[in-house]
Parts: structure tokens; sequence; C-alpha cells
């Protein structure tokens, strides 16, 4: 299929996937215990996927919002702020809060989403994502949970797409340079 | 994981393996049902399918995207009415776009009736729906199911992306809930 002959390379397998993201479900089962009753904030597309495998592992009580987000346009990237396009359905104030990423990157829209989260007076808020690309951070933002660290390359898969497409590889690829250029 | 099952669940309806073998049936379907059609786009109604669209969508060889739509209803209570609230409409247009909506429980009907009649009214190529799970016994309005995971009986289910009051909605396998638990005060 097309999908699969756009990836250059496996950067990481389904096998690492699901191993590491059952590992970071066991990470949270060891933090919070079931008075804490975390909520989940996923911040949507990209993460739905990481966020349905790594709930089943967790066996404290907890629950699950969605956040959907969008940049302003150009001109205001360097502050990170995004227009909240769907906000949590639940009040956070005392809450125990984790927000559920696919990748940070620059760190700037993280860094929005936390210090917007954190003005609602929650009890204690964490982040757990799945990819971590240092090497393009603008902001250093503390990370609760980190799945991999990849390199600076354009990944796809699992949540993370390219032009709204490959979200559904079950693995995280490196794109051709050919996919990039739109060729 | 989660091996114990909580109390407040009678009985495993649909465990892990059954959903997995159902889902990857329902995604060749698609599969081949969509192949050579430009534009399939996926929208999963949260928060309940997620799981479900999250599993679908990874098993699926023709090209797609994925939408998201939140829906919230009027009344407060378990019992359905009619009319629902859009909160957050999908990203992008679907005119002119091959349209699968995904949900996770049909009951009585109104949901997804509801959104055939919006979507349909944007012109979209095609229209079709998948639904996990489909409760006949509480139908009120007859709607189209072109894909259906199970058949389950009037019972309230617990787990994979459903939950009551916001609990027990990761379990993996799909469960019962015990009456009192729903029942009481």
């Amino acid at each position: 299929m097309g999908l699969y002959e756009d990836v250059e390379r496996v950067l990481i397998s389904e096998a690492e996937l699901k191993a590491r993201v059952a590992e970071l479900g066991a990470q949270i089962n060891a933090l919070y215990s079931d008075e804490d009753r975390p909520l989940l904030v996923c911040v949507l597309k990209g993460a739905f996927i990481f966020l349905a495998d790594l709930v089943r592992h967790l066996r404290i009580r907890h629950e699950i919002d969605f956040m959907e987000i969008s940049s302003y346009g150009k001109g205001t990237a360097s502050s990170g702020v995004v227009r909240i396009l769907l906000d949590l359905e639940q009040n956070i104030e005392g809450r125990h809060v984790l927000v559920v990423e696919d990748i940070v990157d620059s760190g700037r829209t993280l860094d929005y989403i936390t210090r917007n989260l954190r003005t609602r007076g929650p009890a204690s808020l964490r982040v757990c994502t799945l990819l971590s690309k240092p090497a393009r951070r603008e902001i250093d933002i503390p990370l609760d949970f980190v799945g991999f660290e990849v390199p600076n390359e354009f990944v796809a898969g699992y949540g993370l797409d390219f032009a709204e497409e490959y979200r559904n590889l079950p693995f995280i690829g490196v794109l051709k340079a050919s996919v990039m250029a739109g060729l | 994981m989660n091996n114990a099952i909580p109390a407040a669940i009678e009985q495993v309806l649909l465990d892990e393996r059954t959903i997995a073998r159902r889902v990857s049936e329902l995604a060749a379907q698609i599969s081949a049902d969509y192949a050579g059609l430009d534009d399939l786009v996926l929208i999963g109604v949260l928060k309940g399918a997620f799981i479900f669209l999250a599993d679908l969508a990874r098993q699926l060889t023709v090209p797609h995207h994925v939408d998201f739509i939140a829906l919230s209803s009027y009344n407060k209570g378990t019992a359905s009415s009619g009319a629902v609230r859009l909160i957050m409409d999908t990203r992008s247009s679907v005119t002119g776009r091959n349209v699968l909506i995904v949900e996770d429980i049909l009951d009585t009907g109104y949901t997804l009736d509801y959104l055939l009649r919006i979507f349909r009214a944007r012109n979209p190529a095609s229209l079709r729906t998948c639904v996990l799970l489909s409760k006949p016994a509480r139908r009120r309005v007859e709607v189209q199911v072109d894909y259906l995971g199970f058949e389950i009986p009037d019972v309230w289910v617990v787990g994979y992306g459903l939950d009551y009051a916001d609990l027990f909605r990761t379990l993996p396998y799909i469960g019962a809930l015990r009456k009192e638990v729903y029942t009481r005060g």
C-alpha cells in the first residue's frame, strides 16, 4: 500500500511502542492513587492513538478529557498561543491533571497549554509525552513521562501525521524526503 | 493489564480477544469497500469512540483522514432525547468526501440519526456509519448502520471507551455493569 512505500525507515517498531507504552502505564499507576483520580487531558488529534493504548494499562481510578487546539496562523508561533477549539468538559480546580501529548518539539504549544491549565488551579499538573525531540526545543519545559527521545527528523505514524496522512501507521517512521517535498 | 475485574462489573460481555478479532474484520471490510476511493474521512464521536477508532484506523489499508466531533445532550441523565448539541465540529469540510462516522454504541438511535442528517446536509460524496455496539431493544428510530461490531442485550455496558459517570471507560474489555450500580439514588 502507498502509505508504507512513503516510509524511509521504521524508527520505533510496533513491538517497541507496545512495550514502552506498558512501562509508561506502570509508572503512572505507581505515581497516582485511586484517591488522586487523575484527569488525563488528551490534546487532539495527534495523541489519540497513544492515549487509547496507554489508558488500557491504567489500574488506578482516572478520567479522560479532551482538548482540541488550533494555531492562529503565522506570526504567533513564537508565543505558542493557540486557539482552544474544544475546552475541557471538566473543571480541573483541585484535580490532578496529566497532559498526554504525542510529541514535544519546540515546547511552545505545550508551554502555553500548561500555563493555561495552571491558571485553573489544579492540585498538580504533569506531562506525559510519547516522543520528545530535544534538538528542536526552544522552551525548557519539564516532562514527567517520556516514551522515546527522537532525532530531529520528520516522524509520522501512531497518531502523528504529515498533512493529515500516515496517522494510522502502527509504528513511528521517518518519511522519505520526496514525500516531504510533495513529489 | 487490568486483571482484576472491578466489583461493579457483573460479567465480561466481550473480552479483549473477541473485540480485537471483530475490529480486524470490520477494518478488512471497510478497506475492501473503500479501495480505490479517494478522500475517506473517519469521524470519531468523542469521547466514547476514541479507543475503537484508534484500533480500527490502524488496521485500515486504505488512506484516510481522521476527524473528531464532540456532542453534549441538552438534558442530563441516562435517557437519550433527540436533540444533541454539537460542541465541537469537524476541523475540515466534508463536502465531496467519503464520510464514515465512527460511534461506540447505538442505543435509541437519536444521536446517530441527528448526525447523519447534519452531515448529509453538507453534501458528502458518500455517508456511512460504523458502530461497535448496538442495543436493538432500545431503538426508537431506525437508523442506517453500515458496519456493526456486535449486537448486545439491553444492559449498561462499560469499557473500551464506554463509561459510567466517566468511570470504567478504559477497561480493555466490555463489561456489563451491575444493576445496583446505576439504579442507586
